[in-house]
């Protein structure tokens, strides 16, 4: 279904390819930029729009603040996975110091691809597999940390004791998350009920939505949602005054008096060592997690609405967790 | 009632199409309540100059007049406003539509409900008063051909058509639904309405006409009254030299059985078994003519013979040896030869070239191939002597063969099927759409092929060929073979009732 | 299962089906008048998508639900001029035209919700409109008279495009056109000013059908519609041409979407059998297509294009 304008940035990127061989071949050696602070340029591939408050929109941020990048190209909506492909290609055939291939469905892709350019750094996830590549970097969050923090700060926060969650498909980041959500509720609170819903699809909008009203229906007054189609939840959560949790990226926006916090992934706090390696000459090859302990992942919290006691549930919950205390995962 | 001004008059009507000249100088009129007769081969400038009659086309030359003014038809509304009509060969109806429904559709609507019960009093009215029988109420998909037909007159007469062109009409009709158009067509008539009727059916125009006009090449070959002329004189003026209608059929001495065919049922595209338990035998030196209205399981009866249709029960033979259920190349080895109803869809292959249709059915096996090459030298000298023999009219061996008239395709699926030596020849509805001369052609070898011993079936919805070919005439009504008789006892009528079902009113004298 | 059966879920389960089933409902009932003129629009979804962001944007800017519907399905007319003159007028090939439009939606939808407003911004629609007297009466009220006032003119459009199809003078012209647009023809109808028509409500519906998602929903996204407009068309088969059939095959999806969400928030499938009952709906409505198409044939001439001469 997902057939769109990627192909016209597929053709840009072609098209600028061309252009800049035939700049090379007019121009003096054709070097690719290479080190330097000036020349370090990035390519991001990414499934959906790079703007969804969520997955997507949480590398581009994370690159966004970045130190020592000149340059960042960013080919989103690559749904389609032979798509994403050929645009990893054409990035790492342009001479980019470091293309990212940000999906787990790109993993056999970036596998294929790497080894034709030994001299490009390539850097994908959410994974911890580099596939024994010098060249590859894998990173992940470890979602499930901040999941169990709004897990017990919803677990404080509930009148009806029901508290319902909307997923995506019960894989990688979004199992994480979730399973971390549900062990940080119902262990900080007795006889607390998670209604875990996965609807089974990352962009049906209105199905997260009717999710939400089932939830609701159901008695739940806090919810909480992983993946780009729970905007439309978020909606169905104000109208009828329950909390939300978000994650992924800080969804406040979508609901200036429901959202309670988020979490928020901060990537660049592995890419920058990453990008830093590189300019050494060091391509990677290594594994990276993002946690509440390195900073990569925070906890973000909406002023505009009243956590009361729960805020401070939340902020022991992250100190007990980052000094490993507790137990997150599934 | 003398009325001074014709009704139509066509004024030297020239149409050129690039290449062709369709009508060339025509003069055609119609008095009012006249009935007059137009009659031409396919291709003879017929089609070409109804169209300009109703404006789809615009005449190079010449003036279309009705009631004396120029006619001013440029659209089919036009054509409905100034009161002419045409009864299609293929009918513009509406299969899932009412009847009345059919008749209101593109009136001026009296509002933006639809109400159609108006439409049906109306309908009744002029039922009574033609003897044509529709029920307002009934869907279009509900009836039979013949009622489809008075559907599209009631059509005509409710928008008080003053000029009615019928095209082909009697095509689909048993004898005795074309003596109750007939009836129908003499009542407008006598009402004044002027009626064009274009046939190339000699005994129907004689019967019906008050006057006839002959077409050919596009050009008028002339114009004459029934009492003026005869069958014999109209085929000449139409093909433009002598032509024989009814073959010679010397002797008849069959011999062996060649096809028997028992207790067949096979069904039809619905589900519903189109043939019911079918009965007969040909014999060597014999040729049988099943006649019976389209749609009654003869083209299941052909396909299922040629093997091209699933048997649901009963077996067929040729030459003793059983075939039932067998694929068409085994059916083809036992002896048969197969000349298919649609020629286009299932006798060749249209964008092959005219050896290539000819070779199609042997090219694999000698003398036209060895080890699956094709030998083109034995392919080209073997295709000459055929396009010779059979009459093929092709400008080259390598023309492809749509280009050809149906006559001339026809003529070329003959030759390639006789050409294997066959046992029996299953020959359906062999001279639709063809003309005249190649019509006589296709009959004079059919006698041949079964005076030199073949069994030949002949499957016909055209009576006339039935009864000028056969040694024996079955009729086939719902599925069944209703009656077999020898052609002596074969007349129109009998034939006729038995076709429209009417078996027990058949064998009354 | 008891979670599952009592009159709370029961009667949620209902109204879930029926907000589910409104877009499907909207983009089904325009899709049927065309297809009952002989015109498939296979650009419905795309369609959808244009109407949708256009009613989004409306209303982001303006705060008016009203004038964001409108939008949608201004949009939806403008669409459907466009796919006139290239499938009535220029007699191009229906089924490629008709993905053209969807991908044309599809992605233009994408790229000026990524120009014109980037980040997602939540909007107000109309909020659920309680019919006074019947949203009173227990259960049922709250099953069928509790939602959006968009739901209600959905619901209603049922009778409406019957009795359009049927009992006027128009619909018997496009009913005509469907099957013999030559017979049609040949009586004085306009064929092409039949499938203007048709093309303009079908496409006008679509844009509405897309206004209403967004509204409902109170957001855009990319590809938001998820290929709704494409199960619309097949509930048209499902429906077998006929408005009520394609509100049933609505209702049928959205009530088994509904059931399936209910029993994955109660908790009474398991993980393993979550994917497969997400299949449910899709699954039912193509086995009811089956059987249904073997009963009922389409209009003869659809899909295809007409000219006198031929």
């Amino acid at each position: 279904m997902q057939v769109r304008k990627n192909r016209k940035f597929l053709g840009l990127v072609v098209l600028s390819a061309v252009l800049g061989l035939l700049a090379g071949a007019c121009g003096s050696d054709g070097e690719v930029a290479t080190g330097g602070d000036d020349g370090f340029r990035i390519a991001i591939v990414a499934p959906s729009a790079s703007n969804d408050l969520a997955f997507s929109q949480s590398i581009v941020d994370g690159v966004g603040a970045l130190t020592g990048v000149s340059a960042v190209d960013v080919t989103d909506g690559t749904f389609i996975v032979d798509d994403a492909a050929a645009a990893i290609r054409a990035y790492a055939g342009e001479g980019y110091d470091l293309v990212i291939a940000h999906g787990s469905q790109y993993g056999g892709s970036l596998q294929e691809i790497a080894p034709d350019f030994p001299d490009v750094a390539f850097a994908w996830g959410t994974s911890a597999d580099t596939f024994g590549l010098p060249n590859v970097s894998a990173y992940t969050a470890a979602s499930d940390q901040g999941g169990y923090v709004m897990g017990a700060m919803a677990a404080s926060m509930t009148s009806t004791g029901i508290i319902g969650v909307i997923g995506p498909i019960a894989v990688g980041d979004a199992k994480l998350y979730v399973d971390g959500f549900v062990n940080g509720a119902t262990e900080s609170v007795t006889g607390i009920t998670v209604n875990v819903n996965y609807i089974e699809s990352f962009s049906d909008v209105a199905l997260a939505a009717e999710a939400a009203q089932g939830h609701v229906a159901n008695g739940a007054d806090i919810l909480t949602g992983t993946a780009q189609m729970v905007v439309g939840a978020t909606g169905v959560a104000a109208e009828h005054g329950a909390k939300w949790f978000g994650t992924q990226s800080n969804q406040t926006a979508l609901g200036p008096d429901i959202v309670v916090a988020s979490q928020v992934y901060k990537w660049e706090v592995v890419l920058q060592g990453l990008v830093n390696g590189i300019k050494q000459g060091d391509l990677g090859g290594e594994s990276h997690t993002i946690t509440l302990e390195n900073g990569g992942l925070a906890i973000e919290f909406n002023e505009g609405v009243d956590a009361g006691h729960a805020r401070k549930i939340g902020e022991k919950a992250v100190k007990d967790i980052s000094a490993g205390f507790t137990e997150t995962g599934a | 009632m003398i009325v001074d001004t014709p009704l139509l008059e066509l004024n030297g009507i020239t149409k050129r199409f690039p290449g062709v000249l369709a009508n060339d100088d025509v003069y055609f009129d119609v008095a009012v309540g006249e009935i007059h007769a137009l009659l031409g081969e396919n291709g003879a400038g017929k089609s070409t100059l109804m169209k300009v009659l109703h404006g789809l086309y615009r005449p190079d030359q010449g003036e279309v007049r009705l009631h004396g003014r120029s006619s001013g038809i440029t659209t089919p509304a036009d054509a409905i406003e100034a009161g002419v009509a045409m009864v299609h060969q293929h009918f513009m109806l509406v299969p899932t539509l009412t009847v009345a429904e059919n008749v209101a559709l593109g009136l001026a609507p009296s509002g933006f409900i639809l109400d159609t019960s108006e439409v049906a009093e109306r309908i009744r009215d002029l039922s009574s008063r033609y003897g044509l029988h529709v029920d307002p109420s009934a869907h279009v998909w509900q009836l039979a051909v013949g009622e489809r037909q008075r559907v599209e007159i009631v059509k005509a007469l409710y928008r008080d058509c003053r000029l009615l062109v019928l095209d082909e009409p009697t095509a689909v009709l048993t004898p005795i639904e074309v003596e109750e158009l007939f009836v129908i067509l003499r009542t407008m008539a006598a009402d004044g309405v002027g009626l064009i009727f274009i046939s190339h059916k000699l005994g129907e125009v004689l019967s019906l006409a008050d006057r006839i006009t002959v077409m050919r090449d596009g050009r008028v070959t002339g114009e004459t009254t029934p009492s003026e002329t005869n069958k014999a004189e109209l085929a000449d003026m139409m093909v433009g030299r002598e032509v024989q209608l009814a073959p010679d059929r010397p002797g008849f001495e069959p011999g062996e059985v060649r096809l028997a065919v028992k207790d067949l049922r096979v069904a039809g595209d619905r589900g519903v078994d189109a043939v019911r338990g079918c009965n007969f035998e040909v014999r060597s030196g014999e040729l049988l003519g099943i006649a019976g209205v389209s749609g009654n399981g003869q083209r299941e009866l052909a396909e299922a013979i040629a093997g091209l249709r699933p048997v649901v029960d009963g077996d067929i033979k040729i030459d003793g040896a059983e075939v039932t259920g067998r694929h068409p190349s085994e059916v083809r080895a036992a002896g048969l030869a197969y000349v298919p109803e649609e020629r286009m869809r299932d006798g060749v292959v249209g964008e092959f070239s005219v050896a290539e249709n000819l070779i199609l059915v042997a090219h694999d096996s000698e003398p036209f191939s060895r080890r699956g090459i094709l030998r083109l030298g034995k392919i080209v000298e073997r295709c000459r002597e055929l396009v010779e023999r059979f009459d093929v009219k092709t400008p080259t061996l390598e023309t492809t063969t749509a280009t050809l008239s149906g006559g001339n395709i026809q003529k070329l699926i003959l030759a390639r099927e006789l050409s294997g030596q066959p046992k029996v020849l299953l020959a359906a509805q062999p001279t639709r759409g063809v003309d005249i001369g190649a019509a006589e052609y296709i009959h004079r070898r059919l006698i041949e092929e079964r005076s030199a011993g073949n069994a030949i079936l002949v499957i016909s919805e055209d009576l006339d060929e039935v009864l000028a070919l056969s040694d024996r005439v079955a009729v086939m009504f719902e599925g069944r073979i209703v009656a077999v008789m020898d052609v002596a006892e074969a007349t129109v009528e009998r034939v006729g009732l038995l076709m429209a079902g009417s078996g027990i009113l058949a064998e009354v004298p | 299962m008891n979670e599952f059966f009592t009159v709370a879920s029961l009667v949620f389960v209902v109204g879930s089906g029926i907000r589910l089933a409104t877009p499907f409902l909207l983009a089904g009932l325009g899709e049927t008048i065309g297809q009952r003129s002989g015109v498939l629009n296979l650009g419905v979804d795309g369609v959808m998508l244009l109407g949708a962001f256009g009613a989004y944007w409306t209303i982001l800017e303006t705060r008016s639900p009203i004038a964001g519907i409108l939008v949608g399905i201004a949009v939806g007319l403008v669409m459907g001029l466009i796919y006139g003159v290239i499938t009535v007028s220029l007699r191009a090939e229906q089924g490629i035209s008709g993905i053209g439009i969807f991908l044309f939606g599809l992605g233009i939808s994408d790229l000026l919700f990524q120009k014109k407003v980037g980040t997602p911004m939540p909007i107000r629609g109309f909020g659920d409109l309680h019919l006074p007297l019947l949203a009173d009466i227990p259960k049922v009220g709250e099953m069928f008279f509790q939602h959006s006032v968009l739901v209600y003119i959905a619901f209603l459009l049922v009778p409406v495009v019957a009795f359009f199809l049927n009992h006027t003078t128009f619909g018997l012209n496009v009913r005509a056109v469907g099957e013999n647009p030559a017979a049609a023809d040949s009586l004085g109808v306009s064929v092409l000013r039949v499938r203007y028509t048709t093309i303009l409500l079908a496409n006008g519906l679509a844009g509405l059908a897309g206004a209403v998602l967004a509204a409902e929903l109170g957001i855009f996204q990319q590809n938001l519609t998820n290929g709704q407009g494409f199960i619309a068309i097949a509930l048209v088969y499902f429906g077998a041409w006929r408005p009520i059939g394609v509100m049933g095959g609505a209702l049928l999806f959205g009530m088994v979407s509904a059931t399936v969400l209910q029993w994955k928030t109660l908790g009474l499938v398991s993980g393993a059998a979550s994917s497969l009952t997400a299949m449910a709906p899709a699954v039912l409505t193509i086995l009811a297509l089956v059987a249904i198409s073997r009963t009922v044939g389409q209009p003869a001439a659809l899909t295809r294009p007409f000219d006198r001469g031929q």
